[in-house]
């Protein structure tokens, strides 16, 4: 089902991206970045609503419940983070998150 | 309809589309300008109501969309306005004619129409017409305006009787049905009684009664017809009228709501009466249209806050709209704009999201066949409303695509600047500005896949727009901000295309100005390569500037009293952080070290590198070089000569790489390290090179201080050995030389030094000066090797085992004194390896010859320069005095020094002394010299008093004496040795080996004995005649040289006759007889007093006779030295007198 998988920086660039038919990877940057003023309308819109909440999630963009993949994905994330080598803000290199990712999204395909 | 209308809103539904047209050949520009007056009279109070109308101008209209116009009334053409040229009467009649024939296109709809006719005067236009203006120019046309407003004003009479009209007939006469175009042929057939169609058309009509309302400002009424047309057309479901119901509703309650307009057109909608603006703060106050209004009525207030939608309803209305008209597939031109129309409210709603749903909607509505021009506007207006809700990723990504669609392969000629123009438009949305300074700081802004490929994009489109310095300026970006992110390959690419642009037309550093006013920086290649460290070098030892030593006071200038603070040490390392604490010097090359690293995965070449500075004329020596690939930081020099003098600040530096000139400033590069930019330039100074007889020594001498040594010479002496050193000086700068000072200075203390190692004479070269460039003069030094020449202790306990005692115990028998050669057997080399190593020993000594120098406009200001000569002088041992001992001569004043000489050399060495025979030795022989000496007088040797002083302690005191003596004693032997084979000879020096006995012996005792006989001095060797029988007196004085009393002493003479087998006989009573007593007494002697005593022998026999005079043993003579009670033993030959006859 997941085609493209992308962990953005909260500076609006891309820590990692990956999606499954590589010969369109810069499709799929485009997908993602234009997806981006959504996400910004939703962080403005919590600034306003709750200005000093620490609630960081967003909801989801489209209905993924069923592959609980917001889950497997966020604690691949804080294992990287948890990385004391990993630099916060580089783009991620992570084989243990790379498997996840790839298992992600074989899963269906 | 087809061709939708994507600047529509909400507002529109109210105005009256007035289309103005040319007729004839017009000229563009007259056309617009009475356009733009005319477009100019948009909205019109009514003269007997309190209504506003507004008007829609369009200079283009498709007569398919007027065919909507009952449909939605504001899409009716309801006036039209021809703009025409005629000079002359004849042609009147054709334009007239031409004005109706375009009046019949949109004739069906129109209510009215007028003609502006320019240019015609005369009779024609004199004749009063209500539908024709005649003007004679475009110039004079004052009352275009007027004629326009008296034109909206038919319009609405027009409008206002058909609105009373539809609204008024309400039964009895069948209501027409009102349809769309594509409509028509559905209801060919249709039951026309049927409750169902009458309701159908009621409900339309309905609708259309409440656009009419809308048009002739009766926002009230239109709400209300809205509302029944609404109930109506939900029964009968018709959807398509339904939508449009709905819309009108919405359309209705927007203006109510946003008086201010929903277009973004500001200024377009002037408001009317006083309290308009007010309302625009409070929407939702009921009274807001009381002016507008009808009456004042408070019930139809109320009235009128109930049928309003409210905002939450009007996006809601407008959603249920488009959901009707996406029903049927040939209103998407309505539907789109409809979609586009919500967009505009939500907007100003700032509800984002939901804003984006109906965009996302509009965006998949799918209507013929597009143009590529309306495909362009479409993504275009996309990307407008996008931005429009704050969603400029999305603006970007539909302006790229518009961009992309304007240069689309089926396009016959492909608008490349239209194409770059909305490319750099996306700019923003990509997160990229053109400035490559907002790339310095912090991490990669953006997503840089994205941003990589909208440059290329743009590197395309600039070059196909035939303007390669933009492309050359966009290459050179995206190589320089992009440099991380690229691949390989892509940067061998990149460069590739960046090479052959340049070639054409090279990259510059100048500020690229776009004709819609944008600027491109320019980019400087910081990365090609990155620069790490700037160090700015000093100047080589032997060229740096030294200030002189100025005044204590000058020095003193700190306005602190103390040393050292840490106030103001932390001040001073400020300071120094941007000034540097050496000088450059006029004239002379200076060099800065960067450290640089090519990043790239190929060789890099670099054109043209040098500095950028400020401050001083400087003239950079530009350096070309080329990086290998993936370089570590690799040192590269740029040098440069300052022309003038002061403060040079060095700003950066410039290169040519791929052929693209940059400049980069230091301060603009990140992480960079520096010691500083500024340093001082003095003036110029000469400069001095020194070349010498001896040959260049590859080692260079390691001084403990600062000072650098330029040029390093060795040479290799023999002990003793004396070497004149020939220095050429040149001035080899550009200043005359005027000042040379001459400093040596020792660098090895450990070895024991005789005599001075370097002497010179200055004086000689200083009459050639001043020395003008290019001058040379030279400077002799010599070079005196005089070490040591004793042995170590070692070797020389090792000689000295052969039982020969050192110790200089008078040695009573004058034939001792016969020199025996004492062939020595011994093995030169001792068995012992170490022994070996420190006999052979080479010494090593170095010296710096420091030449201070000055002269030209530096020497004014205070500087000189220091040059350094090292000298390396290998000191091989020559000879080795072994041993010393002494032998007392014959006579008391004067003794043998016997040196045991040892040849150390390789080669046969002779050695002479005073007045001695020169003495063979072979290599590694050993011999015995003996060398008569006149025994010495130390005490009379001056000592300056300075001398005393400085040696307060007595050992010290001792010491200098010590090596006066020795001074003193090797003048007079005057040892010299000389190898024939390599013709070389030297000194050899005592001072070394004399111990405190053999100065002892060496020294004239301070009691002086003279023996006298017949009044003859007698001495050793020296033989007294005399005659039998005669008395011969002898006189024994005693002068007392030292320093305290001496005596009393007692002496016996006794006589004896050696014969010379051994045998001294003493019994000789009866042969001697001394003429009162043979013992003499003498009283204390004072100091430089003397004492004489007398006595008388006579020989009674002939013979040969020796005086032995005995010291009586005594207590006093025991405290002072044996050696000082040396008499001369007297040899008396007796003669008969028969000889003497």
């Amino acid at each position: 089902m997941a085609v493209c998988i992308a962990v953005i920086a909260k500076e609006n660039y891309p820590l990692y991206i990956r999606s499954i038919p590589a010969e369109h990877e810069l499709k799929f940057h485009y997908t993602v970045h234009t997806s981006l003023d959504v996400v910004d309308e939703k962080v403005s819109a919590m600034g306003k609503a709750l200005v000093d909440q620490r609630e960081l999630y967003l909801g989801l963009l489209y209905p993924t419940e069923d592959y609980k993949m917001f889950r497997k994905l966020h604690n691949s994330y804080t294992d990287v983070m948890c990385n004391p080598f990993y630099n916060p803000g580089d783009r991620i290199h992570s084989r243990a998150f790379d498997n996840m990712v790839t298992s992600m999204m074989v899963q269906v395909c | 309809m087809s061709v939708p209308d994507y600047m529509q809103c909400a507002e529109d539904h109210q105005t009256l589309l007035v289309v103005v047209q040319p007729v004839g050949i017009v000229s563009e520009e007259n056309f617009f300008r009475i356009y733009k007056r005319i477009s100019s009279v948009s909205q019109i109070n009514v003269r007997d109501s309190q209504r506003v109308l507004y008007i829609r101008y369009r200079h283009h209209y498709p007569p398919e969309n007027n065919e909507w116009g009952d449909f939605q009334t504001h899409r009716k053409v309801v006036g039209l306005i021809t703009v025409t040229d005629c000079f002359s009467a004849k042609d009147w009649p054709q334009t007239f004619e031409k004005f109706h024939v375009q009046k019949e296109i949109y004739g069906s709809t129109l209510y009215d129409s007028r003609l502006f006719v320019f240019g015609l005067q005369g009779e024609i236009a004199e004749q009063p017409r209500t539908d024709v203006a005649f003007y004679p120019n475009y110039d004079e046309c004052e009352s275009v305006e007027k004629r326009i407003e008296d034109f909206i004003e038919s319009l609405f009479i027009v409008l206002e009787s058909k609105r009373l009209d539809r609204a008024t007939d309400k039964s009895g006469d069948k209501i027409p049905l009102l349809c769309v175009p594509f409509e028509k042929k559905d209801f060919v057939g249709l039951d026309t009684d049927s409750r169902h169609y009458k309701k159908r058309c009621q409900g339309r009509m309905r609708k259309h009664v409440g656009d009419l309302c809308l048009q002739a400002g009766m926002l009230q009424d239109s709400l209300v017809h809205y509302h029944m047309s609404v109930e109506l057309l939900r029964s009968v479901n018709d959807f398509l009228w339904l939508g449009a119901a709905l819309e009108g509703l919405c359309s209705a309650s927007v203006i109510y709501h946003y008086p201010g307009g929903t277009g973004g057109k500001t200024g377009a909608r002037r408001p009317q009466g006083s309290s308009l603006p007010a309302d625009a703060g409070n929407r939702h106050r009921p009274g807001a249209l009381t002016t507008n209004g009808i009456n004042a009525d408070t019930s139809t207030e109320i009235g009128r806050a109930k049928n309003c939608l409210s905002p939450e309803d009007i996006i809601d209305k407008y959603k249920e709209a488009i959901s009707y008209y996406s029903k049927y597939k040939n209103a998407g031109v309505i539907e789109l704009e409809a979609c586009v129309k919500a967009v505009r409210v939500l907007a100003i709603q700032k509800r984002s999201m939901e804003a984006s749903e109906f965009l996302q909607n509009a965006v998949y509505i799918n209507l013929r066949q597009l143009s590529e021009e309306e495909k362009i506007q479409r993504y275009s207006i996309l990307s407008e409303l996008y931005e429009l809700i704050g969603f400029h990723r999305k603006s970007a990504f539909f302006k790229r695509v518009a961009a992309m669609q304007c240069v689309a392969p089926s396009i016959a000629e492909p608008g490349w600047r239209a194409c770059y123009k909305l490319l750099l438009e996306t700019l923003p949305g990509y997160s990229l500005s053109l400035d490559p300074k907002d790339f310095n700081k912090g991490t990669h802004r953006g997503w840089a896949a994205v941003q990589m490929r909208l440059l290329h994009e743009l590197v395309y489109a600039s070059r196909r727009m035939g303007n390669p310095a933009l492309s050359v300026r966009h290459l050179s970006f995206l190589l320089q901000t992009m440099l991380d992110f690229l691949s390989d390959q892509e940067k061998k690419d990149v460069t590739q295309s960046l090479e052959s642009y340049t070639s054409k037309c090279p990259g510059t550093m100048e500020l690229l100005s776009l004709p819609d006013g944008l600027n491109l920086p320019p980019v400087p290649f910081t990365k090609l390569p990155i620069v790490r460290r700037v160090k700015l070098l000093n100047l080589p030892a032997s060229l740096q500037p030294q200030k002189m030593k100025s005044l204590l006071g000058q020095n003193m200038s700190t306005k602190s009293p103390f040393i050292y603070s840490p106030i103001i040490a932390h001040n001073r390392g400020e300071e120094r952080s941007k000034k540097i604490d050496f000088q450059w010097v006029q004239g002379d090359v200076c060099e800065v070290q960067l450290m640089v690293y090519n990043p790239m995965p190929f060789e890099l070449r670099v054109e043209n590198m040098g500095l950028l500075t400020s401050g001083v004329e400087f003239e950079s020596l530009p350096a070309a070089l080329s990086l290998p690939a993936e370089s570590g930081l690799y040192p590269v020099t740029l040098v440069g000569v300052p022309r003038s003098t002061g403060q040079i600040t060095i700003n950066g530096y410039h290169t040519t790489v791929f052929g693209v000139f940059s400049d980069c400033l230091l301060d603009s590069l990140p992480g960079i390290k520096t010691n500083g930019s500024t340093v001082e330039v003095i003036p110029a100074l000469p400069r001095l090179q020194i070349s010498t007889s001896l040959p260049r020594s590859a080692r260079t001498l390691q001084p403990a201080s600062g000072d650098e040594i330029s040029t390093n010479v060795s040479v290799q002496l023999y002990n003793g050995e004396t070497q004149q050193l020939d220095i050429k000086l040149e001035n080899i700068g550009t200043e005359p030389l005027e000042k040379l000072e001459v400093t040596s200075k020792i660098l090895t203390t450990k070895e024991k030094l005789y005599g001075d190692f370097l002497s010179w004479k200055l004086e000689e070269t200083l009459s050639q000066f001043p020395l003008q460039p290019g001058k040379t003069a030279t400077f002799t030094v010599n070079i005196k090797v005089k070490l040591d020449f004793s042995c170590q202790e070692n070797l020389l306990q090792d000689l000295n085992d052969d039982g020969i005692s050192v110790s200089g115990l008078p040695l009573s028998s004058p034939f001792r004194q016969v020199v025996k050669p004492r062939v020595d057997s011994k093995p030169v080399n001792p068995p012992e390896g170490s022994k070996t190593g420190d006999f052979s020993h080479v010494k090593t000594l170095e010296a710096i010859l420091n030449f201070k120098y000055s002269g030209g406009p530096g020497h004014v200001d205070g500087y000189y320069r220091n040059l350094s000569l090292g000298i390396h002088v290998e000191a091989e041992p020559s000879v080795f005095f072994t041993r010393v001992s002494t032998l007392p001569a014959t006579s008391t004043r004067q003794c043998h020094l016997l040196l045991d000489v040892f040849n150390s050399t390789e080669h046969e060495l002779t050695i002479s002394a005073k007045n001695n025979e020169e003495l063979i030795l072979h290599a590694g022989e050993c011999q015995r010299m003996a060398i008569q000496v006149d025994k010495f007088n130390f005490e009379s040797f001056p000592e300056s008093p300075a001398e005393r002083t400085q040696f307060t302690n007595p050992k010290q005191l001792e010491e200098e004496r010590q090596e006066t003596r020795g001074l003193e004693i090797n003048s007079k032997l005057d040892i010299h040795w000389n190898i024939p084979s390599l013709k070389r000879h030297g000194e050899a020096s005592v001072e070394g080996i004399l111990n405190q006995l053999v100065l002892e012996h060496l020294q004239l005792a301070p009691l002086q004995w003279d023996v006298l006989v017949d009044g003859q001095l007698c001495d050793c060797d020296v033989v007294a005649d005399c005659r039998v029988g005669d008395p011969i007196p002898l006189e024994v004085r005693l002068t007392n040289w030292s320093k305290r009393n001496v005596g009393p002493f007692a002496l016996t003479v006794i006589p004896y006759q050696d014969y010379q087998n051994g045998v001294h006989n003493y019994e000789l009573q009866d042969a001697i007889t001394f003429v009162g007593s043979n013992t003499f007494y003498i009283d204390s002697v004072r100091p430089t007093e003397n004492s004489v005593c007398l006595g008388a022998l006579l020989f009674l026999y002939t013979g040969d006779f020796y005086l032995n005079i005995k010291f009586h043993e005594d207590t006093t003579s025991k405290e002072l030295p044996l050696s000082w009670f040396c008499l001369p033993s007297i040899h008396i030959r007796a003669q008969g007198p028969d000889l003497q006859a």
